[in-house]
Order: structure tokens, then C-alpha cells, then sequence
């Protein structure tokens, strides 16, 4: 049996994301350009042209807690902690003229049945089309994908992870897609409602060479890779007042403190991937920054990965970093947190929620998650900030302009806002048969638990809430409070939404650098292997990579 | 087989040349219509196969260009033996060749004889329920999945597992194996033997049965003690498939398992762990590049299939048949 | 041998024969250290995994990972699991391919293997290649995959079955044990006036019961387990066997980075189950055929019902 790799490993090792891998310098989308379909470049001025219009949704939903606007743009969440009592119907009419599509969109979990399936009946009926569903095994759809290119098995409508795209060349994967710049440029897209209300931000990453193809899926006002996390219920035992852990030896001194091998429990799990904020260097799909003097810097280059890597290779010399995590476990890290084995370790945010109090709390009712606040080296926090949607779906090039029109429309429905009646058919289901209103928030019923997976919200979905899962309020509120606080933070780092192809060639440089890293962060070899690795990297390619940017940078700018 | 009769030496060199070749033609279709039947049992496995083994085949051509899937393999650019110029200018991937012969080899010395030690033991028990309870278990580990067999080993043997808690309390020094570079051969080969061997017995339990008890008998009143009776009966008896798996094992010398070493690749670091699978993998497959993986199968097929042309010569100079007869 | 004499051969089984001396007290010991080792070194870990899959979340949190004593126990797991309307349909589509697999792959390897199993029949070695030549090169991932759609394979169950119906590795395992077979028996044959087909019959297959169960076994487990051809040429799920069903039971609670989405699904009322509890379930779910399975083909290796010994 094949098995899924680690999501944040895979990153980790290819570099995927944003900035991704083609021939040629160009400017394009948050993708892949193998080959020479000619690619042209995306200024500011033709990007406007090309951004679909901002329109505020108009629905009257009002959340709990409002949006926080944070710094450069960036906003946390609207919260809400309960579901809307009445909720309004956003979209007139049935957006679907009949027509039916096959949609193929990954999924992490089990799959439901299609046949017999009520939630599936409710969402086709509510949105007048069939859109039948294919979920496809996420852990491996990366296996699948080229298959349907060159097979030219595409179905109508597919889901694709920006994590997936590197494998597919996609500057020419791109011209199997419809081009959506005529039905949502400008002021068309006004004629979806819902559509409009995406923020630009999501928009722009939807952008191939120089045209709209993708339509952005789960993203929100500050997307960012992670943070530091710890135990609360353990450092009230032990004493300890998480807001004093603001600079690095005071984290450090928790390694002993915390640490108890005989009594199985360690201080830490494996903190790498969370600690660029603390010691400033960017982490995937960053890759650059600017110094103070202006130069261009790939992130193995910045003096603050030493400085990381150092401390935590001392941490797990030391022996407060729990030996699962150093070797390489990653998958089992949660259930390390939740049995209390690690007391502090880092994950993304949506790991602070409801259904991880839930499972934390089956053998201890004590246990509590808290972030840490956001603390840095040099004393001067800042939080880099991540691209706004992580997965994009894709309209078939082979449909016709009204198929296209249908399903934008369908589209419409799908990406109407939380508090909406759409949204709750199309998450939940129908009342009654899949879902029940448990303390003022829907919770599945068993036959919905069956039937609702992961599914339609693949396709799109309205900008990303915090909401209260399992009842546990407390939990959400506790985390808006922390992401109000966080944006404040917020920076762009160096050529931020740009969407750079860097040319292929390089691609396989980071691979050597990143076995280097994991040797140096779990205690195997000293940081010189890191630092004679990174010397390699830079002569071999490298240093030619930084011209390409500087390049970019002359003509394009930063993304600032 | 008849004879052909030898004709007189009256007739001249170059028509008893001739001759010969008419005979040799007239033998040759002699067989031939005397094998029909078994020629034509071989179509279906033969048919099956060049449908789907044979004709995909072509896509082997992409070790020799540029592939590009949406370009095709009929518009893909030719580069020549550039992708093998690179592969062997690579010293990461001497290094995983490295790496991949010596797990390979350590495997043939200590996993290779198991299951027949496993498989003369069991045969030598009496006890038709032993035998029964031992069978009925000991295959189970070939149906997990590697992710789960090497969470098994760590939790059992990890830094934080069962053996390492207990030495813990203890007061005893922590034996990290499931880290270790150095030992990690080692600790390769045991998760192997703990999760092969006993699907490895079967094919050997199945040639013990075949052997001749009456063999047996007859040795043992001619006074030969149960040693010899192994020796003299038991491995020759099942000496046959002994040698073909050899065979067969050798030639998949340069295949040591891609997941098990995806896995704990991090544990152990690249150096240790990395073998032409995951080579491939890591530079051709997550990079899009299926030149290179095609290159690096390719590499691969070529060598095996000479080492397994060269074991078989060996086993048929030890008198054995090994894959075919002569 | 009759299939009187085959019983009356097993039931005497358990009896030692005349010729055969005691065992010495150290060569039992011996033998008894080695195989306790052996059966605890397996029986434990398959006790944790059956454990952990009936374990609550509490019982988990608690082991901080697989479950060596009992704490919570729960059904929930597997409950979860059987109460999916895919998960029992694609137990008959996985009946449904192995069985017709299994016929298929026997019938061909059978008459390959005894096809290429006389010694000197013509051009037995070229076809020996061809089929060796296999094992060691394939057109790859995409390749297959375009010649096993062109022939209409996608979304079709027969792309389960025909691409991976020959097993070069089992047809060479069974043409050794066929030409093992003694001559003598396929000279009296032939002397009959029995056909090649009339001696397969009639000779070698009833004296190779042992290496057509174990055949069989293999080519079954294949098929049972097969999962890759399913993922690329099933996109329709409900013609989904049961391993690539079960199989996404096991990635629930996975989350993808930066969309903060789990999917768990949270249900009322219910206890929610651990994760690897559901993972273990699947594991344990798998081990059950080959369980039931595998004492049926154990039933062909009693000893002394095949004549002549195996050669290469």
C-alpha cells in the first residue's frame, strides 16, 4: 500500500507553492512552466486588467467578532460563535440550467458513497446542476494527476493543491483550463455576487500567464505557515507564565525544565518548521528576502537559519527534543501533544480548534492548546505571510461559454458566505437528515457524518471564518484573540504574490541543502554540513538563481 | 527423439552441408509439430504480456529526451545520452548505488537463508498443531503496510519505545538503533526478516512436501542419523527452487525496497539511506522530471538483467538449472 | 493417491514414523526457543495493532500512541467502517475481481508454465526471455497508463485484472515445480497416447496440488490487495474495491497545511474515534481474508502425497 507523505515534508523538500519551476524567466501564476508555450509577462497594469472587481458582500451577516485589520493589508478571521439564527439566502434562484459535470477534487479522509447519498442530492438540487463528484485519494492524487494530463482524462471540473503543481509543468497544464477572464475580469465577475466579494489578494494568485484560469479555494486574510504552540494545563502545573517566553534562551530554558526522559516527556517536538518567525528567515514557499542592505537573499543564505538550526541542534543534543520527532515522525506529532510526550511544539493554525480540544481532552480534561504570542530573536517580531489560497479548481477548456457560464454560477453558490442558508447546505447538508443545531452551531448527525465529506468546498469556497467546532467556544475565542493580535505583525515577504517561474534546472539543488538541514536540526551532523551544503547550492546554481531575481526585482519590483 | 541415419561418406563436402542444414530444418519442424500444443499454451501469458509489458515499453524512450507530458513522447526534444551523462556525473547517485548494492547484499546473507532455515524447522516438527498455530501466524507481517511496520519498530525500539523506557528506568544507556546511520543496514535487514520471512516459507514448504518420504525411509535404514538424512535428502530435495530464487534474487539486486527507505530517510539521514528508488524518486519524480526516472530504470533494468544472465550461467555451471535449462 | 489414502496420510500425520529417532531434549529446546521467538515476535505486535483498533481516544492519548494494556475499549472504529455503504460494495467488487482474476491468472500461468517445463521443446528458451525480459524493464508509470486507456480500460474493471494477469516470477516458480514432475510418468503418458494437453490433466496437475494452491494463494492476495490500478483507472468511487475504500479510512484527521481543514467530521452523540484506532481497524480488516484463506492452502503441503522430487 502506498502511503501519503507528510503534506509539510513534501513542501519542505520540493519548495513548492507559489514559487515553482519552469524555463525561461517570466512572470505567470502561483505555478509551474516546464516547457516554452510562450508565456508572456504580467505587469501591474495588465494585472489589473485582469483581477476580477472587489465588491463587499452585501448579505448583512454580521459576525460575532469582526475582522482585525492587521498591517499591510492583512486582516485575521471574522468570528463567528454561533450560526446565524435565520440565515439569509444570498444568491437568487437556482443557479444550475440542468446541465451535469464530473468533478474530481482530492480528499484526506474517508470516502462517502455516491449513490444514495442525500447530501449530495440536497447540494445538486439546491444548485440545479449534477455536478458529480470523483474524490480522488489525496495522500496520492500527485500520482494521478499526470496521468489524467496525458491521458487527456481530464473531467470537467478539477481541484488541483498548489503543492501538486511543480509535477505538471503547469504553464502548459494551464491551457487545458478555460480561460475565465471573460466571464470575471473587470466588472463581469459582478455577475456573481458572491464572486466578487473574493478579496484581490486570492484573485491574483489565480493568474497563468497572463490569464485567469483558477478560482481560489480555503483562503483567508493572513495566511501563514504556522506557530509555536504550547501546553497551558502543563505550564500551570509547572509554574511557568507563557508570556515571559519571549526571546530564544527562554524558550531554551524550558528544555530543562520540561524535560523528564524516565517519566516520558519531553519539552519539545520537532520546532524547525515554526521557528522562522523567531529568527527571521522565510519559510516555504518563501524562499527570499531582502537585507538591510538591499541584497537578495535565498532563505538558506540569511544568517537567522543558522541561528535556528543551531538552537535546536543544542536542544536536541541536550536531549529535550522527544526522539519520535527526531526521527522524523512527524505524522504522529499531534497525538505526541495531546498524550502530554512533547510539552511545546509548532503546527498550523488550524490545528487550535475545537476537535483538537476534543481529542486532546479524551484522557485529560485538563488539557488546554495556547499559542505563544508572537516573539523574534532581535526583539522586533514579524510574522511572513504566506500566499493567499493554498488550492485552486479548474474549469475543462473543452466546455462550451454557457457550460462555462453554468458552473461559474454554480460557483456563485458554492462561495456564498458563512452565515448564508447556501453555506449550510453545502457544509452540512440538509436540517434534520445530516446536521442538527447543537449549543447554536450545526454538528453532523451519524448519517451526515457518512454522506458530508470534503467535498463541493474543494471546488470554492467564501473567505475562510472562525468558527466554533464541537463546542468548544472558549477555544475559538481564545484563538481570535491571538490572530487578532498576530496581524499586526503581518509583513510581505520579497516578491510576495508575484508568482515566479524560476527556471527548471534548479530545481533539484534544494534537495541535497534539505537533507543537510533535517541532518543538522535532528543532531547527526554538525552546522558546517549545513554551511558546506548552502556553498555547494550557491555555486551550483545558486548564485545565477539570485541574478534571475534581481532581474525581477529591476523590472517588476518586490510585491511590497 | 528418433535417429536419423548417418548417410555414406561417398557424397561431397559441400552437398553434405547441405544435407546437414536439410536435416537440421526437417529436426527443427520434426519439433516443432511435436510442441504445438505446448507453443500454443504459451500464447495467452505471451500475448498478455507484450500488450501490456511490450508496447508500453516505448515510454522507455524518455530516458532519451526531454519529456514533457504535454508535449508527448512524438514531440518531446531528443537529447541523446545527456540524461545518463548527468545521472553519472551525479555523486549522489554513485552514492545511492552504493548504498543500494551493499543493503542488497547484506540482505542476501542474513535475510536470504531465513525462510529456508524457518521452512526445514517447521518441516522437522511433529506436531501437527505446532505446526499449524507457527504457520497460521508467522506470514501476517508480509500484510502490513510498511508505514505501520516501522511504527511498530519504533514504538518498540525508538528513542521513546518500550525497550528504551525500560533501560531508562533502569538507569541504563539508550540504544538509539532507529537513528543510527551506521547500523542502519542492519536494522534494514532485520525489518525485513520480521516482515518477509514467513511469507518467504511458503514456496519452500511447498517443495518440502514434494520430496519423497520413501527417500527418507530408505536413508534412515541404512542407518543415516537425522542430519545426514537432511543433508543427503532434505536440501538437495529443494536445492531446485533454493537456486531459482537465488537467481531471481540476484537479479533484483538493484531493488531494496522504495517505502521502507522513504520512510526512515529522515531518521537516518540521506547518506545511510538513500537507494536508486529514492534517488528517483526525490530528483526525477518530485521535480517532474521523468527523463531522469526513466534513465535511472533504465540504468537499472540493463544491470540486472546482466547479473541475472550471469547468476543463471553460474547456477548452470554448478550443475544446476536454475531460471532454464540449458 | 486416492483421496482416501491422502486423509488416512494426514491423520496419520501426527504420528511419528518408525524410521524416525526422538528428538534429543537440547534439539527441542532448541526448536521450541526458536519458534516462541519467532510466533511472540509477531503476535505482539498484531495484539497492539487489534488492541489499538478497539481502543477509545482516551485509551490512545494515554499510550501516547499504540495501545499495549487496555484502557477504554470501543467498537466505535469499526462500526465507523461497516455502516459505510462503499465499504460493502466494494467488498463484492473485490470478491467479484479476485475471484474471475485469480481464474484468469491460473489458467494462463498454468498452461505457460507446463508449456515451457519439457526440456527441449522447441523455442522454449526465446519465450523464457521475453518473459524474463519483463521483470526487469517497463515503459513506466504513463505509458501503461496511455496503452491501458486507448484499449478502453478507464473507468472499466477489466484494468484491474488483465495488466498485471501474468506474474513472471510465478509462472518460472511453477514451471520448476512441473519439471520436477517425474519422467517416468509423463513417459508412460506419452506412451498411452496421451496428448500434452491429456498429460497436463491427467499427470502433472494432480500430483502438483501443492504449488497450484500456492500459486493460486499469490495471485488471490494480489489481487484482493490491489489498490494502484484502482487509483488510476477508477475514477468513478463506486467501483472502488475495498483496499483503496479502507485505505482513505486511514488519512482521516489528516489536515492540509494552510487551509486549517480537518477531516475528521465531528458528529453528536457519538464517541469520537482515534485516528490510528480507525487506522488499525483497516489494518486488521486486511489480515481477516488471508486468515480464513490461508489454512485451506496449508491443507496441500502434507507431506509424502507428491511423487518426485523438485528439480530446477
Amino acid at each position: 500500500m502506498s502511503q501519503p507523505l507528510d503534506r509539510r515534508r513534501f513542501l519542505g523538500m520540493a519548495g513548492l507553492g507559489a514559487v515553482a519551476v519552469a524555463g525561461g524567466a517570466l512572470i505567470a501564476g502561483c505555478g509551474d512552466a516546464k516547457t516554452s508555450s510562450g508565456p508572456g509577462t504580467t505587469n501591474k497594469d495588465q494585472l489589473q486588467l485582469l483581477l476580477p472587481a472587489y465588491v463587499a458582500a452585501a448579505t448583512g451577516i454580521k459576525p460575532d467578532i469582526p475582522s482585525v485589520q492587521g498591517t499591510n493589508g492583512f486582516f485575521s478571521d471574522a468570528v463567528f460563535l454561533s450560526y446565524p439564527a435565520n440565515p439569509v439566502t444570498t444568491s437568487t434562484g437556482v443557479p444550475g440550467k440542468g446541465g451535469s459535470y464530473t468533478a474530481t477534487t482530492p480528499l484526506w479522509g474517508a470516502i462517502p458513497s455516491s449513490s444514495g447519498n442525500a447530501y449530495y442530492d440536497a447540494v445538486n438540487k439546491a444548485l440545479g446542476a449534477t455536478i458529480k463528484l470523483q474524490p480522488a485519494d489525496g495522500s496520492n492524487y500527485d500520482k494521478v494527476l499526470p496521468t489524467l494530463f496525458a491521458g487527456d482524462k481530464l473531467p470537467d471540473w478539477i481541484q488541483i493543491p498548489s503543492w501538486n503543481m511543480g509535477l505538471l509543468g503547469f504553464a502548459d497544464a494551464v491551457n487545458k483550463f478555460a480561460d475565465l477572464g471573460p466571464y470575471l475580469s473587470g466588472d463581469a465577475v459582478k455577475a456573481y455576487p458572491n464572486l466578487a466579494a473574493v478579496p484581490t489578494a486570492a484573485w491574483q494568485c489565480c493568474i497563468w500567464n497572463g490569464k485567469l484560469y483558477g478560482l481560489p479555494v480555503y483562503y483567508g486574510g493572513a495566511t501563514f505557515n504556522g506557530m509555536l504552540m504550547y501546553r497551558k494545563d502543563i505550564f500551570d502545573k509547572e509554574g511557568i507564565n507563557a508570556d515571559e517566553i519571549n526571546t530564544p534562551d527562554a524558550l531554551a530554558a524550558l528544555g530543562k525544565q520540561l524535560t523528564n526522559a524516565a517519566a516520558g516527556r519531553w519539552a519539545f517536538d520537532d520546532l524547525y518548521g515554526y521557528l522562522n518567525n523567531v529568527f527571521k528567515f522565510p519559510a516555504d514557499p518563501n524562499r527570499w528576502i531582502i537585507d538591510s542592505s538591499g541584497k537578495i537573499l535565498h532563505r538558506y543564505e540569511t544568517p537567522g537559519i543558522v541561528e535556528a538550526l543551531t538552537w535546536q541542534q543544542s536542544m536536541a543534543k541536550a536531549g529535550y527534543i522527544h526522539p519520535d520527532a527526531l526521527a522524523d515522525k512527524s505524522q504522529d506529532a499531534k497525538q505526541r501533544f495531546w498524550s502530554g510526550k512533547v510539552v511545546v511544539t509548532g503546527d498550523g493554525a488550524g490545528a487550535w480548534a475545537g476537535d483538537d480540544a476534543k481529542s486532546g481532552q479524551a484522557a485529560n480534561p485538563t488539557y488546554n492548546r495556547q499559542a505563544f504570542k508572537i516573539f523574534a530573536a532581535d526583539g522586533k517580531p514579524e510574522v511572513l505571510m504566506n500566499p493567499s489560497a493554498g488550492m485552486y479548481s479548474f474549469l475543462n477548456a473543452k466546455l462550451s461559454a454557457d457550460q462555462v457560464k453554468e458552473c461559474l454560477a454554480v460557483a456563485n453558490y458554492l462561495a456564498a458566505p458563512y452565515g448564508s442558508a447556501e453555506w449550510l447546505t453545502v457544509n452540512y447538508g440538509t436540517a434534520g437528515t445530516d446536521y442538527t443545531i447543537v449549543g447554536g452551531n450545526p454538528v453532523l448527525t451519524e448519517r451526515g457524518n457518512k454522506e458530508v465529506a470534503t467535498t463541493y468546498q474543494f471546488l470554492i469556497t467564501p473567505l475562510t471564518s472562525t468558527t466554533v467546532k464541537a463546542g468548544f467556544t472558549q477555544v475559538t475565542k481564545d484563538y481570535a484573540a491571538w490572530q487578532g493580535e498576530m496581524v499586526k505583525y503581518a509583513v510581505k515577504p520579497a516578491f510576495y504574490g508575484m508568482n515566479i517561474t524560476e527556471p527548471a534546472q534548479y530545481a533539484k539543488l534544494t534537495q541535497p541543502v534539505e537533507d543537510a538541514i533535517k541532518d543538522v536540526r535532528y543532531g547527526r551532523k554538525p552546522i558546517s554540513a549545513f554551511q558546506d551544503a548552502v556553498k555547494t547550492w550557491q555555486s551550483q546554481g545558486g548564485n545565477a538563481l539570485r541574478a534571475f531575481y534581481e532581474d525581477i526585482r529591476q523590472k517588476y519590483g518586490t510585491g511590497q | 527423439m528418433t535417429a536419423i541415419p548417418e548417410t555414406t561418406p561417398a557424397v561431397p563436402v559441400a552437398a553434405e552441408h547441405d544435407a546437414a542444414r536439410t536435416r537440421r530444418r526437417a529436426e527443427r519442424r520434426r519439433r516443432l509439430r511435436r510442441d504445438r500444443a505446448l507453443l500454443i499454451m504459451t500464447v495467452p501469458a505471451v500475448l498478455l504480456l507484450v500488450v501490456f509489458n511490450y508496447v508500453p515499453m516505448f515510454g522507455a524512450a524518455t530516458a532519451f529526451q526531454n519529456y514533457s507530458i504535454y508535449a508527448g513522447f512524438m514531440h518531446s526534444p531528443w537529447v541523446g545520452l545527456e540524461t545518463f551523462r548527468q545521472l553519472f556525473a551525479d555523486p549522489l547517485f554513485w552514492g545511492a548505488l552504493e548504498n543500494t548494492v551493499v543493503l542488497s547484499l547484506v540482505q542476501l546473507v542474513l535475510f536470504f537463508p531465513v525462510p529456508i532455515a524457518l521452512a526445514v524447522l517447521l518441516n522437522s516438527i511433529m506436531s501437527g498443531k505446532v505446526r499449524t498455530i507457527v504457520q497460521s501466524v508467522v506470514y501476517l507481517p508480509h500484510f502490513f503496510s510498511w508505514v505501520l511496520a516501522v511504527t511498530i519498530f519504533q514504538e518498540m525500539l525508538g528513542g521513546a519505545g518500550a525497550l528504551n523506557t525500560a533501560l531508562r528506568q533502569h538507569g541504563l544507556a539508550t540504544w538509539n538503533i532507529m537513528t543510527d546511520p551506521g547500523t542502519f543496514k542492519y536494522l534494514i535487514t532485520s525489518q525485513v526478516v520480521w516482515k518477509e520471512a514467513g511469507w518467504g516459507i511458503i514456496v519452500f514448504l511447498a517443495a518440502l512436501a514434494a520430496i519423497d518420504q520413501n527417500l527418507y525411509e530408505a536413508a534412515a535404514a541404512d542407518g543415516a542419523g537425522r542430519w545426514r538424512r537432511m543433508w543427503h535428502i532434505t536440501l538437495p530435495g529443494i536445492r531446485g527452487v533454493v537456486v531459482l530464487m537465488l537467481v531471481l534474487r540476484l537479479g533484483n539486486v538493484l531493488t531494496v525496497g522504495f517505502e521502507q527507505m522513504l520512510i526512515q530517510r529522515g531518521a537516518v539521514g540521506r547518506d545511510a539511506a538513500e537507494v536508486l528508488d529514492t534517488y528517483a524518486y526525490y530528483y526525477g519524480v518530485v521535480n517532474a522530471n521523468f527523463s531522469l526516472g526513466a534513465a535511472a530504470s533504465l540504468f537499472k533494468g540493463v544491470f540486472s538483467l546482466i547479473v541475472i544472465l550471469a547468476a543463471n550461467k553460474i547456477a548452470h555451471l554448478a550443475g544446476e538449472d536454475g531460471l532454464y535449462r540449458r | 493417491m486416492t483421496a482416501s489414502a491422502l486423509t488416512a496420510t494426514s491423520r496419520r500425520r501426527a504420528a511419528r514414523p518408525n524410521w524416525e529417532e526422538p528428538p534429543t531434549p537440547a534439539g527441542q529446546a532448541g526448536k521450541a526457543t526458536v519458534l516462541l521467538v519467532v510466533v511472540a515476535v509477531v503476535i505482539v505486535p498484531l495484539y497492539m495493532v487489534v488492541l489499538t483498533s478497539l481502543s477509545t481516544q482516551g485509551a490512545v492519548n494515554r499510550a501516547g500512541g499504540m495501545v499495549l494494556v487496555p484502557h477504554g475499549l470501543t467498537v466505535e472504529a469499526y462500526r465507523q467502517i461497516f455502516t459505510n455503504q462503499l465499504v460493502m460494495h466494494s467488498l463484492l467488487v473485490s470478491l467479484g475481481i479476485t475471484v474471475v482474476g485469480t481464474v484468469i491468472s491460473m489458467v494462463v500461468t498454468v498452461l505457460c508454465a507446463y508449456g515451457l517445463s519439457r526440456q527441449n521443446s522447441y523455442a522454449h528458451r526465446p519465450i523464457l526471455m521475453i518473459l524474463v525480459v519483463t521483470m526487469f524493464f517497463s515503459g513506466g508509470l504513463i505509458p501503461t497508463f496511455l496503452v491501458v486507456s486507448a484499449l478502453g480500460g478507464y473507468d472499466n474493471y477489466w484494468s484491474l485484472i488483465l495488466p498485471g494477469a501474468v506474474s513472471v516470477f510465478n509462472i518460472l516458480v511453477m514451471r520448476a515445480f512441473f519439471a520436477g514432475t517425474a519422467q517416468e510418468l509423463i513417459d508412460a503418458a506419452s506412451i498411452d497416447g496421451a496428448s500434452d494437453w491429456r498429460t497436463l490433466r491427467s499427470v502433472v496437475l494432480p500430483t502438483s496440488r501443492a504449488v497450484v494452491a500456492v500459486i493460486s494463494l499469490f495471485y488471490a492476495v494480489g489481487y484482493w490487495n490491489t489498490f494502484f490500478n484502482a487509483l488510476l483507472y477508477l475514477p468513478d468511487n463506486q467501483k472502488w474495491p475495498l483496499q483503496m475504500v479502507i485505505y482513505t479510512y486511514t488519512l482521516q484527521g489528516n489536515s492540509m497545511p494552510g487551509t486549517g481543514v480537518t477531516n475528521t467530521g465531528q458528529y453528536y452523540g457519538h464517541q469520537q474515534v482515534a485516528a490510528l484506532a480507525i487506522q488499525m481497524a483497516v489494518v486488521t480488516l486486511t489480515l481477516i481474508p488471508i486468515l480464513v484463506i490461508y489454512p485451506f492452502v496449508q491443507r496441500h503441503f502434507t507431506k509424502g502425497v507428491l511423487l518426485g522430487a523438485v528439480k530446477g
